[in-house]
């Protein structure tokens, strides 16, 4: 390790720790020596504080982050990870479908933000990283509605980025491609040999490879403001 | 898991002399690799290097594909393979696009895009035989901005970034991942060839870029060589074809 260029373990709050990428920034984190605070609609599993909440509901947010500071000790970082997919052709997506997408991920990220950034501003210190998509920069067909919402999301990330830094607080993203995770069904395309065989890597990432990339951008990512890490297999370059 | 594990694995660091090359040496180093550590003419400073890090100096001029090809042999028999190249060396000279010397202006391209072409080609031979290997190339904020009085610089480092994505999709199925990154602006003995180009002492350059960059401050060299030990991790295969952007938040999203 560099001196002076390295964040040292603290406090995170992992929202969406339950499953699939989440589970695995809060278990690569832990294992780095970081205590983890994992918030989901349901418990999540191997956290040091797990707490039931919807990331759309603000108020509810903020209890839980204060939460996560009075049990664990200042909270110094946040990965805003929770989130859902789905796909339709434009003309079918309802508005409550359309407004769902923009409230878990634009909603859940700027709620997770607006709780967490008081406290590391004061302090000066600590990060935050949002999981955008790889569907965010490249598109893809049946994905308006969540393409957008991640879209929104690195938008927010690059503007709040420029805002927080100055203040001693970094914020960036990562943007996966396909994962293997349950937000993928079994019969979901993103699954299909076709599909892969026209990635670069010819599989889907796996969760393992977003954390290690997150943790990076905690720990180790000091100079980076506003950026985007793109583990996507090769789906955008 | 935890930070990047790469005991066993040989690295190749180009420009390893001062700076930022000197920075990723000592980091792959740290990381557990067997470090290798060019740069253009022999010297004391690269033995210094390559001294810290436990390793060897091979000096050899990379605007010259003869000795490019002789840099990964000589890197391969000394150290009996090659996992990791670090395509870091640069030549830079600035001047207004009509007065620049055109021998010149095709020395920087020819050192910094042609010289990193020749690494590759010559250091993906082993790798794809043995099935993995990994390229990290350091391109910069001005290969992806442009930069008035650099056309040659930024021409080259914007080739670098086309280099990256290309081969990233042609070589990952073959287990190497090529990868880059575009730094910002770092604290390294290359601020002096700005500051001389804008007539200024250093500690003014170092001023004026820093009001540019949302984290109040220039960069230091360990932070981009933090992000090659990423992109060395042989666990991460997924970021392939990607241009990782350490600038301290100058420019957000356009890589």
């Amino acid at each position: 390790m560099s001196a002076g260029t390295t964040e040292q373990p603290g406090v995170a709050v992992v929202t969406g720790a339950a499953s699939g990428i989440g589970a695995a920034v809060a278990a690569e984190l832990r294992e780095r020596g970081w205590r983890v605070a994992g918030l989901d609609l349901t418990a999540s599993g191997a956290v040091d504080l797990a707490l039931e909440v919807d990331v759309r509901d603000g108020a509810a947010m903020a209890e839980a982050v204060d939460r996560a500071g009075r049990e664990l000790g200042d909270v110094t970082a946040a990965v805003s990870v929770a989130g859902h997919y789905a796909m339709a052709p434009l003309a079918e997506i309802t508005t409550e479908q359309w407004q769902r997408m923009l409230r878990v991920h634009l909603g859940g990220f700027t709620n997770l933000a607006r709780a967490v950034l008081p406290g590391l501003l004061a302090r000066r210190s600590g990060s935050v990283v949002a999981i955008a998509s790889e569907l965010a920069i490249g598109g893809g067909d049946e994905d308006a509605h969540y393409a957008a919402a991640k879209g929104a999301v690195l938008g927010a990330v690059r503007s709040l980025a420029a805002e927080a830094a100055p203040r001693g607080v970094r914020v960036n993203a990562v943007a996966p491609g396909p994962t293997d995770t349950p937000l993928l069904a079994p019969d979901s395309p993103w699954r299909d040999r076709d599909y892969l065989d026209t990635l670069p890597l010819r599989r889907l990432g796996s969760p393992q490879e977003v954390a290690l990339c997150v943790a990076w951008l905690l720990e180790e990512g000091t100079f980076c403001v506003g950026e985007v890490l793109n583990p996507n297999a090769g789906a955008v370059i | 898991m935890s930070r990047t594990d790469l005991t066993g694995r040989v690295a190749l660091v180009t420009g390893a002399a001062q700076g930022m090359g000197a920075a990723h040496a000592a980091r792959l180093a740290a990381d557990g690799a067997t470090v290798v550590v060019n740069d253009r003419e022999p010297s004391e400073a690269l033995d210094r290097v390559a001294h810290e890090v436990g390793g060897t100096a091979l000096a050899a001029d990379l605007s010259d594909p003869g000795q490019v090809a002789e840099l990964v042999a000589r890197t391969e028999e000394t150290a009996g393979r090659l996992d990791v190249l670090v395509a870091n060396h640069a030549y830079m000279s600035m001047a207004p696009f009509l007065e620049h010397d055109v021998d010149d202006w095709w020395k920087v391209v020819d050192t910094n895009l042609g010289g990193t072409f020749h690494l590759v080609r010559s250091a993906a031979a082993g790798m794809v035989a043995r099935g993995a290997g990994r390229v990290v190339v350091i391109s910069s904020i001005w290969g992806l901005t442009g930069w008035p009085e650099a056309s040659a610089y930024a021409a080259s480092k914007s080739g670098l970034v086309s280099l990256i994505k290309t081969l990233g999709r042609e070589l990952a199925p073959h287990g190497v991942i090529v990868n880059g990154i575009a730094p910002g602006v770092i604290d390294t003995p290359q601020l002096q060839v700005d500051a001389d180009a804008a007539r200024v002492p250093l500690a003014e350059i170092h001023a004026r870029y820093a009001e540019a960059i949302p984290l109040g401050r220039i960069g230091a060299p360990e932070e981009v060589s933090a992000a090659v030990s990423l992109l060395a991790d042989f666990r991460l295969q997924a970021m392939v074809g990607q241009v990782v952007q350490v600038n301290g938040g100058e420019l957000r999203g356009r890589a």
